[in-house]
């Protein structure tokens, strides 16, 4: 049987998880491309015009694989921990899809409930269930993905740089080198590291988020919000460079909650859509480089008006 | 104390009468306006919705006037509503108004201890026995059903009125007249009185109007201003309208959702088109319409801010039950930079539109 995986959004951060489950129970996955051009055009084309530029993509993927699967997985990841949720838009994403594009082939729209290894189970065995009759793999197969996924090193952590940022942002942002445009690549050449949050204790991200009055119901936002701040008191990073989406209502909200926060670090928003032309991001992060190399070799960042200069 | 909080709709008149019965001052803020959205908008993010920066202006409004505590409720779903307490604190901290702030927060996500403590801040600073106190609080539950029921005949027997103007310069009437009254009973029964003579008001039966119903985010419905008074709008089309969403259906829905007992009519009518809960308002935006279309209705206009992620998901399923079910269905988009002019030639194409089906005069050719 062929399994259509979608190569958007969560992929990135899940796919070891769900590309061994369906090869230990004997299916064949089929991903879509990797973003390019014309699968921002599909998406663009078929998406309903309001949404996000992650969730247009991951229409084009949609596009790029429906004909070549019997099964196709659109996951609706209700929620990854306790009590949080990830988007809406995550939510009622099968429904987005089922609305908007035609001639769709067998689908897998479970609701994803992964706050613990139980719920996860439940999960994988309708999915199970909808691939193989011999039921009995399907504990093995969940065991042996959870085990790749663990095994799996995410994040980046450059070493050896002069200046190191952080890079921040929901992961398929981070992550699809289509939506930021090679910006880890970029940044490298141009002699600056990067970082992401997986390599900054978790303790410190939820110390963090405790300090806010209301606390965070999306994920993502709790663990951006953690981050930047955390690396923003420790002052052994330069920069943070946030890529959001345009219209993202999360983002909306977490980066007032960050720039609140950090006070003057440096901090560059990107903001991403169909329509970024990559001369301006270009030139945006050079801006940035610049200015963080300036406030490295101008030791106590004092202008000659004795004023704290501001780097935001 | 004196307390404030944002418009929405008919509420100022409910929560007056529960201020004046429990001898705490209050303060209305002038209604929404321009100059609200403006003062708001200033210091707003920039890509934040709509209802955060009218809220704000409101805020902005009733600090000028001497308020000094506000009173907001949250919610902990998905939809970014929730995140505005924390927000709206440090923006207004930033601009040198330190204010209480009582946050009404569902008792699972803060637990019981927290929400009766904040609950306290209210009670506290009256200085009524406990039995006045829950009936103030009955009262303007009374007030706010009263108006709504008011408002929704108003609404609705506008497309069989006999004299033009009719239900609206009542409804007009009983808004202004409520907000003067002295006391909380006042007010009841000035209400009462205005649904006795809504009953009156002649209407021809025979008539068979454009009948529209209003979906859509639960703020930008409510509050005219944010939907640049669609409805009055509406009225003065002489087409009918139904919505929903209220006050008092927010209130209903949010004490019997532990028990799963809320709004069953939605549940069973969107179970086809969105089956889970998504977050602020999609699943009853999708049920409302396919209650709507088995009740006859003529058509839909869904209305969200810019930017609204659970009613974006709707708004991607609507085309489908539109095709699927033959029902017409516009949305409506609002912002800070929504123009009048091109809003309102979108709702007159639209009821042409309705008007020529339902006739069936050149449908389909």
């Amino acid at each position: 049987m062929k399994v259509g995986v979608p190569k958007g959004l969560l992929y990135y951060k899940y796919h070891p998880f769900i590309e061994r489950f369906l090869i230990e129970l004997g299916a064949e996955v089929i991903t879509s491309v990797d973003t390019n051009k014309n699968i921002l055009n599909l998406g663009v084309k078929y998406c309903v015009d309001e949404a996000c530029l992650p969730i247009k993509i991951f229409h084009g993927h949609i596009m790029d694989i429906k004909d070549k699967c019997d099964l196709l997985i659109i996951p609706r990841i209700m929620r990854v921990r306790e009590r949080e949720f990830i988007c809406p838009k995550f939510c009622g994403l099968p429904e987005m899809i089922l609305y908007s594009i035609p001639n769709m082939p067998k689908l897998m729209t479970e609701p994803i409930y992964a706050t613990n290894e139980k719920e996860l189970y439940t999960w994988c065995k309708k999915l199970g269930k909808m691939i193989t009759k011999e039921t009995s793999k399907i504990r093995g197969a969940f065991n042996s993905a959870l085990e790749e996924q663990r095994n799996f090193k995410f994040g980046i952590k450059d070493e050896g740089f002069k200046i190191t940022i952080a890079l921040v942002g929901h992961p398929y942002n981070l992550y699809d080198t289509f939506i930021n445009m090679n910006l880890v690549k970029k940044l490298n050449t141009m002699g600056v590291g990067v970082i992401t949050e997986e390599y900054v204790e978790e303790e410190k991200i939820k110390l963090e988020v405790k300090t806010l009055f209301k606390r965070p119901f999306w994920t993502f936002a709790a663990n951006s919000y953690g981050f930047t701040t955390a690396i923003a008191k420790e002052n052994e990073i330069d920069g943070a460079i946030y890529i959001s989406s345009f219209a993202c209502g999360i983002d909306s909200v977490v980066l007032e909650l960050i720039k609140e926060k950090i006070e003057d670090f440096p901090l560059l928003v990107l903001k991403v859509d169909e329509h970024t032309g990559e001369g301006g991001l270009d030139t945006r992060i050079e801006a940035f480089i610049d200015m963080i190399e300036r406030k490295n070799n101008n030791e106590n960042n004092i202008s000659t008006f004795r004023q704290h200069t501001s780097c935001s | 104390m004196r307390i404030t909080f944002p418009h929405l709709g008919n509420t100022h008149l409910a929560a007056k009468a529960l201020f004046d019965g429990l001898g705490i001052e209050c303060i209305i803020p002038p209604f929404s306006s321009n100059e609200a959205l403006e003062l708001g908008s200033k210091i707003s993010p920039e890509e934040m919705c709509l209802p955060y920066k009218i809220m704000m202006g409101n805020y902005l409004q009733s600090i000028e006037m001497g308020a000094d505590t506000i009173i907001l409720p949250g919610s902990c779903g998905p939809c970014r509503f929730g995140e505005y307490c924390e927000l709206q604190i440090n923006a207004l901290k930033k601009i040198g108004h330190d204010l209480t702030f009582i946050v009404i927060d569902s008792p699972f996500d803060i637990g019981k201890k927290e929400l009766l403590n904040r609950l306290s801040k209210i009670s506290d600073s009256s200085t009524k026995g406990k039995v006045q106190k829950i009936r103030a609080l009955k009262t303007a539950y009374n007030v706010i059903e009263l108006i709504e029921k008011i408002e929704a005949v108003a609404n609705y027997l506008t497309g069989y009125e006999v004299n033009k103007g009719a239900f609206k310069r009542l409804l007009k009437e009983c808004k202004i007249n409520a907000a003067k009254a002295i006391t909380a009973s006042d007010m009841v029964n000035i209400l009462k009185d205005y649904k006795k003579k809504i009953k009156a008001i002649p209407i021809n039966k025979h008539k068979s109007p454009v009948k529209i119903a209003i979906i859509g985010e639960i703020y930008t419905i409510i509050e005219p201003f944010s939907n640049l008074y669609i409805e009055d709008k509406l009225m003065d089309y002489g087409v009918a309208t139904k919505r929903m969403l209220t006050p008092s259906w927010w209130v209903k829905d949010a004490v019997l959702t532990p028990l799963k007992l809320n709004s069953i009519g939605i549940r069973l009518a969107s179970r086809e088109y969105l089956p889970h809960y998504i977050g602020g308002h999609a699943r009853e935006c999708i049920g409302e319409v396919l209650i709507a279309q088995k009740d006859k209705f003529d058509g839909a206009i869904q209305i969200f801010p810019m930017g609204c992620m659970p009613e974006i998901v709707s708004k991607a399923i609507l085309p489908a039950i539109s095709n699927d079910k033959d029902f017409p269905i516009m949305t409506l988009v609002v912002d800070e930079m929504t123009g009048e002019a091109g809003y309102i030639t979108r709702i007159e194409a639209f009821i042409d539109m309705l008007e020529r089906k339902k006739n069936n005069v050149l449908y389909g050719s």
